[in-house]
């Protein structure tokens, strides 16, 4: 057996352990429950709108043939980074609470391949969730209100908000390795995804007020700002209609996002390696 | 088997492991040859649980060396478990599996084959008496299945090397002898079984070979046989009889072999000069006496008598 085949083996061990948390399914609802209940009330509205309603800019008419990227976009905000630090919280700080860690590792597999069989686990698993909630959205968008334009789009924004989510996930992943505490690594990465919003939405208020461009450079660097921001940034590359009313995102660099992305990622993966492979495999915590 | 009469299958040279400040493990060594049962005995906290998890590669020595099959298991794992089994103490197993799916996820680690890993799945539950739980979750057995299984685990790749760490324990005394046995057979395979355990009688039972770890040092290693002659310091002959009369015990007492004799009531304990079982020749003595006999046992050194005595050797 390679390498490849046992890091395969960890990668469906870590969807069972996954799917069995009761935390990950109640999310996973909630966020396809929340977008149902968001496309019910946009149906509502532009089937009885309220009188004397008009849309500034463009056409209902517009809006509507656009709706799809409310569905793909509108779980990226809060509930899919959610998931990816519930995913990846527990994926490596579970095995040593539960003293797991000891029988996966007393098997023929290497410290390394162990952690990239984890970690391409949750990862794959939160792809599906994206991929979830992306057709979805881009269904009800159709069924609800008629033909989209641009839809085929889908799949390469879809590519986009997994990249985009791996930040989080590879944060909360390295948190669940250096605390091997599953509520401490996620009330830690919660902390800094809201603390990064927090932090961002003060910095951007400053920004209005002084017109400082410091402020809105040192946001850029916040963890969030990226994960926020890229999709929106990738789909007014590809939507070029000016009419289009959700992806007149100014001062999108596409290439600076991706890089803090891939920055905040590899850094998260190494410090995480590196706690694996230079200590013990701690006994049960719990 | 006495001693190492080829290369040995486990290897463990000047083992050191600090936690912290503290010296878990205090330049321990020994080897394991080929179809032997060793038995490693301690108190607890003596540092057996950590000399597992270091042969395992799961904890990092500060100095010395381990090899499994001739392998060292922290730079080739995949090598060095690819014919070990471990059952460590009180396990506790991925509650959302089956049996059967947790089988069958530990045959695919070690590569079986999908045909020969049903049939070893369905053979090893039948083995720890598991049959009728096999598709039921983990979460539902009790303390016993649990350790049941997690033998059946250690068992998934037809191991060279079974690695036990208490692996009785919690079991009640049908599966403790069930087990006991298992052991006795897969010795005979040729299997090289290491039972970490502080239940003495059971080693004295099933063990070939004893290591004793105190405090993080080894205090003994050897054969069984080895262990009990080493602390045994004199044999003693007990003998109940109906009436103790003094001629009968200046007699017992004027034997070249009889050390010392003491009487209490009916009873006499005879300590003899020669570790050599002279029941006959004590019998005899007693008869000429016109003593009755109602009992004679030859006490011998106990495992346990050997490990308490090794234990304030190493203090």
């Amino acid at each position: 057996m390679n390498a490849f085949q046992r890091i395969a083996i960890i990668v469906g061990y870590e969807w069972r352990r996954a799917i069995a948390k009761k935390k990950f399914l109640v999310l996973l609802i909630l966020a396809l429950a929340l977008q149902v209940g968001l496309f019910a009330l946009f149906y509502y509205f532009f089937t009885n709108p309220p009188p004397g309603f008009t849309v500034i800019g463009p056409s209902l008419e517009e809006v509507k043939a656009m709706m799809w990227l409310v569905g793909v976009l509108g779980p990226q905000g809060l509930f899919i980074p959610l998931i990816a630090i519930v995913v990846a919280g527990g994926s490596m700080s579970e095995e040593y609470e539960h003293g797991t860690a000891d029988i996966l590792l007393s098997k023929p597999i290497t410290k390394i391949e162990y952690m990239t069989g984890k970690f391409l686990g949750g990862l794959s698993l939160l792809g599906f969730v994206i991929a979830l909630t992306t057709t979805l959205g881009a269904t009800l968008a159709y069924g609800l209100f008629g033909p989209q334009e641009y839809i085929q789009f889908v799949p390469v924004i879809y590519l986009v908000l997994v990249y985009s989510n791996i930040l989080f996930f590879s944060m909360a992943f390295m948190f669940s390795e250096v605390f091997r505490r599953t509520t401490l690594s996620i009330l830690a990465a919660v902390g800094i995804l809201v603390a990064s919003l927090f932090i961002g939405g003060i910095l951007s208020m400053m920004y209005s007020m002084t017109q400082e461009q410091l402020y809105l450079e040192v946001s850029k660097w916040l963890p969030n700002w990226s994960v926020s921001n890229l999709p929106s940034f990738v789909a007014s590359e590809l939507i070029t209609a000016p009419e289009s009313p959700f992806v007149s995102v100014q001062g999108g660099n596409i290439q600076l996002a991706a890089a803090i992305i891939a920055v905040y990622t590899m850094a998260s993966i190494l410090i995480a390696a590196l706690k694996l492979v230079k200590s013990d495999v701690t006994k049960r915590t719990s | 088997m006495n001693a190492l009469t080829s290369q040995p299958v486990i290897t463990v040279s000047s083992l050191t492991k600090y936690y912290g400040d503290f010296k878990a493990l205090d330049s321990v060594s020994f080897a394991v040859g080929k179809g032997w049962v060793y038995g490693y005995l301690g108190p607890n906290g003596a540092g057996k649980t950590t000399t597992i998890r270091t042969m395992l590669g799961l904890l990092k020595p500060d100095q010395g060396e381990i090899q499994i099959t001739s392998i060292n298991p922290a730079k080739d794992p995949v090598q060095a478990l690819q014919s070990l089994g471990y059952a460590p103490e009180l396990p506790t197993l991925q509650t959302f599996f089956t049996g059967e799916q947790l089988l069958d996820f530990t045959g695919k680690m070690f590569g079986l084959a999908t045909q020969a890993k049903k049939e070893k799945i369905k053979q090893l539950l039948d083995l720890v008496g598991l049959e009728e739980w096999g598709d039921k979750k983990i979460g539902k057995y009790s303390k016993g299945m649990v350790q049941r299984l997690s033998l059946a685990l250690a068992l998934v790749n037809d191991p060279v090397v079974l690695i036990m760490d208490e692996p009785t324990i919690g079991m009640d005394p049908e599966a403790t002898a069930h087990f006991r046995n298992l052991f006795t057979t897969l010795s005979k395979q040729g299997k090289t079984i290491f039972i970490s355990s502080h239940l003495l009688d059971e080693v004295q039972r099933i063990c070939t070979h004893v290591g004793m770890i105190n405090r993080g040092r080894m205090v003994f290693d050897g054969p069984i046989t080895q262990v009990l002659e080493t602390f045994t310091q004199q044999w003693v002959i007990e003998a109940e009889l109906k009436k103790v009369t003094k001629p009968m015990i200046s007699a017992l007492k004027r034997l070249d072999y009889v050390q010392d004799v003491k009487s209490e009531e009916n009873k006499l304990r005879i300590e003899l000069k020669e570790k050599k079982d002279l029941r006959g020749e004590i019998s005899s003595e007693i008869f000429k006496h016109n003593g009755v006999l109602l009992s004679l046992n030859l006490h011998q050194i106990t495992l346990e008598d050997a490990f308490l005595r090794a234990l304030k050797g190493g203090q």
